[in-house]
């Protein structure tokens, strides 16, 4: 019997290994080139950006829409007109650009990125479009402490996770203490509130920031570059050299042009306009577009997650083993992994498969099957809670197991299990935020758009905490509500 | 008389733990059987195996002439139908009122209609003397009332045989005899029971076979005055004795 067990768990394992194998080798296929001809065909250029990042790429309302501009944009544009292609805009935390030109999400990313050798071990590089040096946002009030990068021995510097300035901080700030966050909006509020000294950041960031907050200046960081080590040029997938030539050609006349520089002015425009009106009243319509999908993304995921948990819980309360033990390896695989990297691997690891899957889609998904699990262990405690008696007294009356299960289990289970729910359904409008990693505009996503869209920190945070809060408290009182009518009814 | 019931050499094992050891008997059509025994002797487990909510490890259960241990599941249902079963603890279904407990089965197994279901329910709450209670919930009730709606449920089904498992062991002594009364009414009716049970006064007056049960098998079988004034085996003498004792 234990032996039986040992075994069962171990196909488990090995199911689960094989599943992982699947997804693996694929990425590492060496196709021939077709990459240019692949975006001509489907008309698109798929560009992959982190629009938090100004002037380079970042968030602003044109016409009464919310729409990615600057430079980087800019460039894309330039780059599909020269190719006769339509651009498409995807956005993404910057950490997971990478994995998403791996995958084939995007056809190419732009996001000020820095062409290093590390980088370009698992991607293509286009020629450098645009040169500029690196600078350190420091307090106004501190300017005259600072000189370059050496001045800051024994201080804490905040670098953008997986950015060029990290590398570069490491190497030659050996001195300092680093601190990398994923958001710059975040790397500027650490330093308003004196949790660092200074940011290493691009200097045309560094200029936009500077510009627009009194409390920030900026210095020449006065790094040891090299060669490609400074600037900014557009990733490929590995093996797209077609489509880099291609690129490469547009590159060279934005060059000959002299492009870069009225790009740069347009995207000063749109900070302009952006900074213009910085109270939270005038971005009403992100966080109410961050609320909606929020909102929507919960109840999607708790209808879903309501149907496939009361058949997991089934499956996991039938005797027939093949029902069974999938139920039970699924309740606690899924309970014993973290949400993050199951949104991460349905976006990625699925989209291997299927590659253009929506964000929106995998992030609803993997919220709805992790949401399923927790359900399923719900609805099992309530179904057992029913005293057996019940089901006796039906059956002796010559029920059927369904009409057992479906007219007197469930409804008595269901008065137990309502409390639960209604707390899985108000931990999911807390915990769908993690989607806003892969690009899903929800309450947090949206947050930080309107941090970077207006260089405030704290503000758009504490309208999307009490956003938060007003939702899950008038769902609680809601849920309340429908609870004491059960009881009663 | 024709035979509603015959068992023969049941045998009912949970693991290594054998509660029935080979049980043999027949209950007639209308005759009302009253099964006696020390606690632990398997009489709980005798009567779930006759409609099966458990599963004979083996031996035969001809009811109305048909084996049920050779029936599939599905099946089964149709006969449970034909079986009603009185619990120790009621078991009335909590998530409704006394008219839904009463005409549930016969609108959903037996496809009755609503106004056919509502009548007959009525009727039955009138004979267990409780028709004005058809709308309360079972948690108001008192014991005594849930086990009389127990058994209005279990007629509503128009059964051929009621099984009871020591109907009155959870009720206060004052409710006992609510219960008994109706028992007896309806074995005057007519039907056919098999009654495990403490009350020896209920077996002498209403019983028209005694069956002692002990250790997992029938020790001794007869009329209610064979058992009660003359019991030959020395078990029976035994546990009467102990019985008569408190
Ligand atoms: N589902 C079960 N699993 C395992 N053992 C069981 C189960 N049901 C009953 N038994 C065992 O079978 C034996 C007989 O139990 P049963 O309930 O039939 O006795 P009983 O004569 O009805 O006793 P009582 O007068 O206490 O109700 C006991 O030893 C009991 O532990
Ligand atoms: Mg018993």
């Amino acid at each position: 019997m234990k032996l039986k067990k040992i075994s069962l768990w171990l196909t488990a394992l090995v199911c689960l290994l094989g599943l992982f194998a699947v997804f693996a080798p694929s990425g590492q296929v060496q196709a021939a080139d077709n990459s240019l001809q692949r975006v001509k065909d489907k008309g698109t250029l798929v560009m992959g950006t982190s629009p938090d990042y100004p002037p380079y790429e970042f968030i602003t309302k044109v016409n009464g829409k919310n729409q990615v501009v600057g430079m980087d944009v800019d460039v894309a544009h330039k780059i599909a007109k020269d190719l006769g292609v339509k651009l498409v805009i995807k956005q993404m935390d910057f950490d997971s650009l990478l994995v998403a030109l791996e995958t084939h999400k995007v056809d190419m990313v732009l996001s000020a990125m820095t062409p290093t050798e590390e980088r370009k071990q698992s991607v293509d590089f286009s020629q450098v479009y645009y040169d500029a040096g690196q600078a350190i946002i420091v307090r106004k009030q501190d300017l005259h402490l600072y000189k370059d990068k050496n001045s800051f021995a024994g201080k804490q510097v905040g670098v953008q996770t997986g950015s060029l300035q990290q590398d570069l901080a490491k190497k030659q700030m050996k001195k300092s203490h680093l601190k990398a966050l994923t958001k710059v909006t975040d790397l500027i509020l650490s330093l308003e509130t004196n949790k660092i000294d200074g940011i290493v950041a691009e200097d045309a960031v560094a200029q936009a920031y500077v510009a627009n907050d009194t409390r920030l200046a900026k210095i020449d960081a006065k790094f040891d570059l090299g060669g490609d080590e400074n600037g900014t040029a557009i990733a490929f997938a590995k093996n797209s050299g077609t489509l880099v030539n291609a690129v490469n050609h547009s590159i060279d006349q934005i060059k000959q042009q002299k492009l870069t520089k009225q790009y740069i002015n347009n995207a000063g425009k749109y900070m302009a306009t952006n900074t213009e009106n910085k109270s939270m009243f005038n971005y009403w319509s992100y966080f109410a577009k961050g609320v909606g999908y929020t909102l929507l993304i919960t109840a999607i995921s708790v209808v879903i997650g309501i149907i496939l948990g009361t058949m997991f819980a089934l499956g996991r309360m039938s005797r027939k083993a093949i029902l069974h033990y999938p139920a039970v390896w699924y309740i606690e695989f899924v309970r014993g992994t973290p949400l993050m990297i199951q949104v991460m691997f349905v976006y990625f690891g699925v989209g291997l498969l299927w590659n253009n899957i929506p964000a929106f889609f995998a992030g609803v998904v993997a919220v709805a099957l992790n949401s399923a699990a927790y359900v399923a262990e719900y609805i099992r405690g309530g179904i057992d809670s029913v005293p057996v008696g019940q089901v006796e007294a039906a059956r002796s009356l010559g029920m059927s197991q369904r009409d057992t299960m479906q007219t007197i289990v469930l409804p008595q289970a269901i008065k137990i299990i309502w409390p639960s729910l209604g707390n899985e359904f108000i931990s999911l409008i807390k915990e769908s935020s993690i989607v806003s990693i892969i690009g899903v505009t929800d309450l947090i996503y949206q947050l930080r758009a309107v941090q970077a869209a207006t260089y405030r920190g704290v503000a758009p945070i504490a309208v999307a905490m009490v956003l938060y809060f007003i939702m899950t408290f008038t769902l609680s009182r809601i849920l309340n509500h429908a609870e004491r009518k059960m009881q009663h009814g | 008389m024709a035979e509603m019931l015959k068992v023969e050499n049941l045998k009912k094992a949970f693991g290594k733990n054998e509660v029935l050891t080979g049980i043999d008997g027949v209950v007639n059509s209308g005759q009302v059987i009253v099964v006696i025994g020390p606690s632990g002797g398997g009489k709980s487990t005798f009567l779930r195996c006759l409609n099966l909510l458990e599963t004979p490890t083996s031996g035969k259960i001809a009811f109305e002439g048909q084996d049920l241990t050779q029936l599939p599941e599905k099946k089964l249902d149709d006969i449970r139908e034909k079986m009603g079963m009185v619990f120790q603890s009621f078991n009335l279904f909590s998530n409704m009122n006394v008219m839904d407990n009463l005409t549930l089965a016969p609108k959903r197994v037996k496809g009755e209609d609503e106004a056919q279901a509502q009548k007959k329910a009525l009727e039955l709450l009138e004979r267990v003397g409780l028709a004005e209670k058809k709308d309360a919930f079972p948690e108001s009730l008192s014991g005594g009332q849930q086990q009389r709606v127990a058994i209005a449920r279990a007629l509503a089904m128009d059964p051929d045989v009621m099984l009871f498992d020591e109907p009155t062991s959870a009720l206060d002594p004052e409710m006992v005899g609510e219960v008994l009364k109706v028992m007896q009414d309806l074995a005057h009716s007519g039907m056919t029971m098999v009654v495990v049970t403490h009350e020896m006064g209920f077996a002498r007056q209403v019983a028209d076979e005694v069956w002692f049960m002990d250790g997992g098998d029938i020790a001794e079988k007869g009329t209610p005055e064979q058992i009660f004034e003359h019991p030959q085996n020395e078990r029976t003498k035994d546990f009467l004795s102990r019985i008569l004792a408190q």
